[in-house]
């Protein structure tokens, strides 16, 4: 049963790319739909046996880490791959609908959507290092491939900017991967930690965990090196940018996550947890502050990204040197933030697309009246950004408690600086795109009205995001889960 | 001044970091490492039923890898056709009729051909195999097309999206077959392992060629407008 389960999942992404590049938009579309039933049935079903049963490795070809590939199938991992399933349907869903089937450059958004889903997976339940990568490398290349459809000119130069920075970080973690495997032997994440911790030479591994937390930073747009996604993810179609903003920074993220987690012990140290969680502080701050000033609707949307990336990083603080009860707090935090801002982000980012094509501009100020027009998806908007300011009950809000909490009992106090503070500036930018829409501005009477059913979905995730807090102890519980056998060399 | 200050602190850096790298290196070497892959790897080479231990990792101890891998050639395919110009695909402006040019192919083309078709053999117990192979044939792919031979199969059609996916569709089918036949996903029945792999390394090569020559056709960009979202 769970063998063809992880057969369903591995496979199904990558086969639905090969049939979709051989169909047109109109009937790659339709076999899209047939593929997110799927996947979401298979994300699901997997979900609920780790939830059932615990986790489990699962080596591919039958052969075993180190020699082979092994698949980390624990609860952190099927929680993503769920949270990717529903975020990822919503996005194709919506980009059905909202992409012109005409355009027939729009054909080749199905293979690389589901090159991206089929990458994302390979993320979440990777355990070696350098599956990992080629994961990175699928991620990245089928992401600046979307933000390049089209192949207009300011799209183009977006996209070259994405790929380099991606190359680069890639780059720096491949080179990690290199010396982690000069000086080990392995590939296999959890042979690693296991290597060090029973009293395997140090040497070079902390220069190469550096090394890869940078190149990781780097693809996760970590302050200051976040240059590259405020264009990437306001030029492209806004179901990609859905995409881009809910999922692909979560994938370089968890990557860094896991391998922080995994040997922040043998290998970390304060400064370098300090340092992490200031940039994310101070990516707080700057995202919020930048997103406040943006002219452009969809920049608003992508600097918020910037700053809710931020939270991300209080994980490496509250998770060096800590008691375990601490470190399982911070990592819950860490996961709630994940679900809720990908949610809240996918939902605020198909509105923003909406509103877009209702007013025909892409301009804050141009929204004036459009809550006459579209009060649906304006207030999916604003569903989702009470998510984003981290209000009871959204998920948003457990996320930033549960980091509260962590950083009282660690004795951090000054992350609730950046907590308490970024969410006023959250709120803030919210209310500013809400101020612009109910301007009373009679001069305008054209407005384009989308299909509800473009509607619909974002205001499905917004609701979703909302009501994470409410579910936050089942989505946890099963989170915790790890696998019996715990080392894998 | 301010130029010459930033060209020296990027030099500084990247000597730092170049020494760090240097020094990391030089302790890695230093010491044993706790796993020793490439005994296991001989060990098990028997089982693999290839002879040369690079073909082995790439093809079945680490099969899912190089699936992963010939998936992100293909997104480079789509990424490429899918910015380019549809009707310089095939533009006869952009080709050349040179003399000695296609001369020179009618000796080349043959041989570069039967030089892929060795390296792609060869892969089973020496340095060689599909990529290798792949890449010689899409040279000589790029060699015909700037000769000026028409190659109709690069118009951006069903058969350049069959091409590109023709490789990685038949390595997926194979690992599938095998998840479905009882075992796990990739894992090849060891009586069929050496002819699968025969198969998945030919048809490997086809595309990556062709992923390698659509690149370099569709190289000029799109001029058609899609403007930006409301940005009107």
């Amino acid at each position: 049963m769970t063998l063809l389960l992880m057969a369903g999942l591995l496979f199904t992404p990558l086969a639905w790319a090969v049939l979709t590049l051989l169909a047109g938009f109109r009937r790659g579309r339709g076999i899209t739909w047939l593929g997110i039933v799927i996947q979401v049935l298979v994300s699901l079903a997997l979900w609920a046996v780790v939830a059932g049963e615990g986790g489990f490795q699962y080596p591919l070809g039958g052969w075993q880490a180190p020699l082979g590939i092994e698949l980390r199938v624990d609860g952190l991992a099927v929680t993503f791959v769920l949270l990717t399933a529903l975020v990822a349907a919503a996005s194709g869903l919506h980009a059905g609908f909202y992409l012109d089937p005409d355009k027939q450059w729009h054909r080749y958004f199905w293979p690389l959507f589901w090159f991206l889903w089929a990458g994302l997976n390979v993320v979440w339940l990777g355990n070696d290092l350098f599956n990992l990568y080629v994961g990175l490398e699928l991620i990245s290349l089928s992401a600046v491939g979307l933000v390049a459809l089209g192949g207009q000119a300011e799209a183009l130069r977006a996209a070259i900017r994405y790929l380099m920075a991606a190359l680069l970080g890639s780059l720096a973690y491949l080179l990690g991967v290199a010396l982690f495997y000069g000086q080990f032997g392995s590939l296999s994440l959890s042979g690693i930690a296991f290597a060090l911790s029973h009293g395997s030479a140090q040497g070079a591994a902390g220069f190469a965990l550096i090394l890869m937390l940078f190149g990781l930073a780097l693809k996760t747009a970590l302050y200051p090196m976040h240059w590259w996604l405020p264009p990437a993810h306001g030029i492209a179609r806004s179901p990609v940018s859905a995409l881009l903003s809910a999922l692909v920074v979560k994938g370089s993220f968890y990557i860094a996550a896991r391998l922080w987690l995994e040997l922040e012990a043998p290998l970390g140290s304060l400064a370098l947890a300090q340092l992490l969680g200031i940039l994310g502080s101070i990516a707080v701050f700057w995202g919020g502050w930048q997103a406040l000033r943006q002219p452009k609707l969809k920049q608003v949307v992508a600097y918020s990204s910037v700053a809710q990336i931020g939270y991300l990083f209080l994980l490496f603080p509250l998770t060096w040197n800590t008691t375990e009860a601490v470190a399982l707090q911070a990592q819950q935090a860490m996961t709630l933030q994940v679900i809720s801002h990908a949610l809240a982000k996918a939902a605020m980012f198909l509105s923003a697309g909406n509103l877009i094509l209702s007013v025909g501009s892409n301009r804050v100020n141009a929204l004036a009246g459009v809550s006459h027009f579209l009060p649906f998806s304006l207030f999916s908007f604003g569903l989702a950004g009470v998510s984003l300011m981290g209000l009871p009950p959204t998920g948003g809000f457990a996320a930033k408690w549960l980091f509260l909490q962590a950083s009282l009992a660690t004795g951090q106090w000054w992350w609730l600086v950046v907590l308490v503070g970024g969410g006023l500036l959250s709120a803030a930018y919210v209310f500013r795109v809400y101020r612009a829409s109910f301007v009373e501005d009679s001069n305008i009477d054209h407005f384009f009205h989308p299909a509800r059913r473009l509607e619909i979905i974002p205001m499905v995730l917004a609701l979703l995001s909302l009501g994470l807090g409410l579910i936050a102890e089942p989505v946890l519980s099963v989170m915790a889960l790890v696998f019996a056998n715990g080392e894998g060399t | 001044m301010s130029r010459i200050l930033r060209s020296l602190s990027v030099a500084s850096v990247c000597l730092v970091f170049v020494a760090g790298l240097a020094f990391v290196i030089w302790e890695i070497s230093a010491v044993a490492t706790p796993v020793d892959l490439p005994a296991r790897l001989a060990e098990n080479l028997e089982r693999s039923s290839v002879e040369n231990p690079v073909t082995a990792v790439l093809l079945n101890f680490r099969s899912y890898d190089t699936l992963l891998e010939i998936g992100v050639l293909v997104i480079a395919g789509i990424a490429g056709i899918s910015v380019a110009r549809t009707s310089s695909l095939e533009d006869p402006e952009l080709r050349t009729s040179d003399e000695l040019l296609y001369a020179l192919q009618r000796w080349l083309i043959p041989l570069m051909l039967l030089l892929a078709g060795y390296l792609l053999w060869a892969g089973s117990d020496r340095p060689g195999g599909a990529f290798q192979a792949g890449a010689v044939l899409a040279a000589s792919g790029v060699l015909m097309r700037l000769g000026g031979i028409p190659m109709d199969f690069l118009r951006p059609g069903l058969m350049l999206r069959l091409g590109l996916s023709l490789g990685f569709a038949v390595f997926l089918l194979v690992a599938v077959a095998s998840a479905l036949h009882g075992g796990e996903f990739l894992a090849y029945p060891p009586e069929m392992a050496k002819t699968l792999i025969v198969v998945i390394e030919t048809v490997l090569t086809l595309s990556i060629a062709m992923v390698l020559l659509a690149l370099f056709v569709s190289a000029p960009v799109n001029n058609a407008e899609e403007p930006e979202e409301g940005g009107s």
